[in-house]
């Protein structure tokens, strides 16, 4: 009976192996919000145009649009299963800072569901004929954005976990939130078509992403507190 | 308000108190849960806690853990304040609640892995163990929501067995066990109380433990 | 200091002393809004650029620089119930996020009003005040609605002090990155409020007063508002009780 404590590190990773285990054993809660991006992206066409200069002037809004739904919709399931079976509190009752478990979470989220959606993004650029030359600023701007979203739709998730029915109350908080992202992700692809570096706006999403990564699992964790009491 | 009886004579002084909670207030959608509550818990003592329903059991165990602030009043851990020493104070506390924290997709062993890796450091041969005890041998791999309601309680408990925490906070641990369950965890709760451990449980099953004490609420 | 700011935090204390302070408050906010609105509105020489349309103008931009001051308030009451628990912060903070829905959509309402006669449109995007407004105005709303789904009036203070401390970083952020967004977007659309603001004294005197009238509207419905809030939450305290079987 006199093991050790284990070092922060060792909890870290531990979470997220587990977190990324129930992902893999839960292939629907993965899969879903992926597929959801897809959908999506392919109803824009449909309902604007065929045409492809057209659909290349909406591309970016359409596929960054569609990256803040899916990845919204996948937020939900990143507590409430450990809020239910009551996972949840052993991990606020570790005793290493909540910070580094809940950015754990967060990581392993990410990675199941905000990487894939990067991933198939040039495809879909494809699709709605955005020119070559900005599948790369796309996926980066993409790359930085979306942990962003979800770094800080991690904190609304975290405030409203305890509901029974939360409806679309995820979606009235965390959207407008994400309207900087939003700008700077679209303007950095824009830039690119009209020939302009996109630097500019790719560092100003990493300087938001190293504020995020900083300060939003401080927020979430807090709010877990609430939420939990 | 409430009252402490006791079965062993506590001594007056603070040695080997571990937990003391002084004028302890709560109150919930403007209803007093409990007032001027005093209690302590020292070091190898059994402490149950008994009230009807709605009386605050769970939000007693749940303020003690820290995980409920709604509160007034102070709650020492040696002396000092628990939010003073947070980290020592959870790192020496194992609590299992109403949910029992264990994730119905994983299977017992990969749900212990994590569980116990939040405080300390374990290898497989402790969990397989632990798992044997509690007399879930064959079921290591299966994911839980296979077993039983009271098969998963059983996973939460051989978080008991394995954890080294000498404060242990259960609320309701013997709800879905059978009488054999019963037993044994009555013999785990016994050898915690043995080794110098103490807990906190609440409980409406009659309890055969020789450092028990009890404290009503409401 | 801290015995000040603690009896500050009493609700009952808060109740008495604003109930001395709230006929100063009406009778001020009467003057200046009836000196404002009369003089404003009605005797105001036109605008040589926009005619009789800057009379609307003293009124936006009134209760636009009013709404500004919602997130600070929130912010800073916010902080309060996390830090010090104390109850009235949030019972001002429960009523600010209301008022302050309020004052964005009229913000929004009299800017889309002036924007009609001006700009021959009731809705512009190229303008990114009215799109920060528009987006304070959802934060807010996302504040209200996250407070009306929390059953538990505790969980619900302290969960909407720290929504409305990360909605506060967030209105800023979005506001900037609107500019932004809009100063590349600006050939699309000459219109700008700047270079038609109205000049001249008299207007801007005529602003003032009813910036000072706007905001003791807003204190004294926040005053008021928040006495509801207090004798509802302590309907069963003494002192209440007493209140009420006096009246």
């Amino acid at each position: 009976m006199s093991e050790k404590q284990t070092t922060t590190s060792a909890a870290f990773l531990a979470t997220l192996k587990r977190d990324l285990l129930i992902a893999f054993k839960k292939k629907n809660d993965v899969v879903n919000p992926f597929m959801f991006f897809i959908i999506v992206v392919s109803l824009f066409p449909i309902g604007i145009s065929p045409e492809s200069d057209r659909l290349t002037e909406i591309a970016a809004g359409v596929i960054w649009i569609s990256v803040l739904l899916a990845s919204m919709l996948s937020m939900d399931n990143l507590y409430r299963a450990d809020f239910e079976d009551g996972s949840l509190e052993q991990l606020l009752l570790s005793p290493h800072p909540l910070f580094f478990l809940v950015l754990a979470k967060n990581i392993s989220h990410w990675l199941v569901s905000g990487l894939p959606v990067v991933l198939v993004s040039p495809l879909l650029a494809y699709m709605l004929a955005l020119p070559e030359e900005a599948y790369l600023t796309l996926v980066l701007s993409l790359l930085l954005g979306t942990p962003i979203m979800s770094l800080v739709g991690s904190i609304a998730v975290a405030l409203t976990v305890g509901l029974g029915s939360r409806g679309l109350i995820l979606a009235v908080i965390t959207l407008p939130m994400s309207v900087p992202v939003l700008i700077f992700g679209t303007l950095a692809v824009q830039s690119t078509l009209n020939s302009q570096s996109p630097l500019g706006y790719l560092s100003l999403m990493l300087v938001m992403l190293s504020v995020s990564v900083s300060l939003a699992p401080l927020a979430s964790a807090a709010a877990l507190k609430i939420s939990v009491n | 308000m409430s009252s402490v009886a006791s079965n062993n004579s506590l001594d007056a002084n603070s040695e080997g108190i571990m937990l003391s909670a002084r004028q302890l207030f709560c109150e919930r959608d403007d209803r007093v849960l409990f007032q001027n509550l005093d209690f302590d818990l020292a070091e190898g003592q059994v402490l149950q806690v008994q009230g009807s329903n709605g009386s605050g059991k769970t939000t007693l165990l749940r303020i003690l853990c820290g995980l409920n602030d709604s509160y007034a009043g102070s709650i020492r851990w040696y002396g000092q304040e628990i939010e003073e020493q947070a980290a020592a104070f959870f790192a020496s506390l194992l609590y299992i609640g109403h949910r029992v924290g264990v994730s119905k997709v994983l299977s017992p062993i990969e749900n212990l892995r994590w569980s116990c890796s939040l405080k300390q450091a374990v290898n497989e041969d402790q969990i397989m163990s632990a798992l044997k005890e509690v007399g879930l041998r064959g079921f290591e791999e299966s994911p839980c929501y296979t077993l039983s309601a009271g098969q998963q309680q059983r996973v939460s408990l051989a978080r008991l067995l394995i954890s080294p925490a000498k404060l242990w906070v259960l609320d309701e641990p013997f709800t879905t066990l059978d009488t054999k369950g019963v037993a044994q965890l009555e013999s785990i709760l016994q050898d915690q109380a043995k080794a110098g451990g103490s807990v906190m449980v609440t409980t409406h099953h009659q309890l055969t433990i020789p450092q028990l004490s009890l404290l009503s609420l409401g | 200091m801290w015995l000040w700011f603690s009896k500050l935090g009493s609700p009952k204390w808060f109740y008495e002393l604003s109930g001395k302070w709230l006929p100063w408050l009406i009778a001020a906010m009467v003057v200046f809004m009836t000196v404002g609105l009369v003089w404003g509105l009605l005797f105001l020489p036109p605008d040589y650029q926009q005619g009789f349309t800057s009379r609307i103008l003293i009124v936006h931009v009134a209760v636009a620089g009013t709404s500004l001051a919602f997130f600070p308030l929130l912010l800073v009451s916010g902080t309060i119930t996390l830090v010090w628990r104390m109850k009235l912060a949030d019972m001002v903070a429960k009523n600010a996020a209301i008022l302050g829905a309020w004052f964005s959509f009229i913000t929004l309402a009299t800017g889309s009003l002036w924007g009609s006669v001006m700009w021959g449109t009731w809705w512009e995007w190229t303008d990114s005040r009215l799109v920060s407004m528009l987006f304070q105005l959802f934060l807010l709303l996302g504040v209200i609605s996250l407070r009306s789904a929390l059953e538990d009036s505790e969980t619900a203070a302290k969960a909407c002090a720290l929504l409305s401390i990360v909605g506060c970083i967030n209105v800023v952020i979005i506001k900037y990155s609107v500019e932004w967004w809009n100063t590349l977007h600006q050939v699309s659309s000459p219109v700008s409020m700047d270079t038609q603001s109205p000049n001249g004294p008299e207007f801007w005197i005529a602003t003032l007063i009813m910036i000072v009238a706007v905001y003791l509207f807003l204190s004294v419905s926040l005053i008021l508002s928040t006495r509801n809030e207090i004798l509802e939450r302590e309907r069963r305290s003494q002192w209440v009780q007493d209140l009420v079987s006096k009246s």
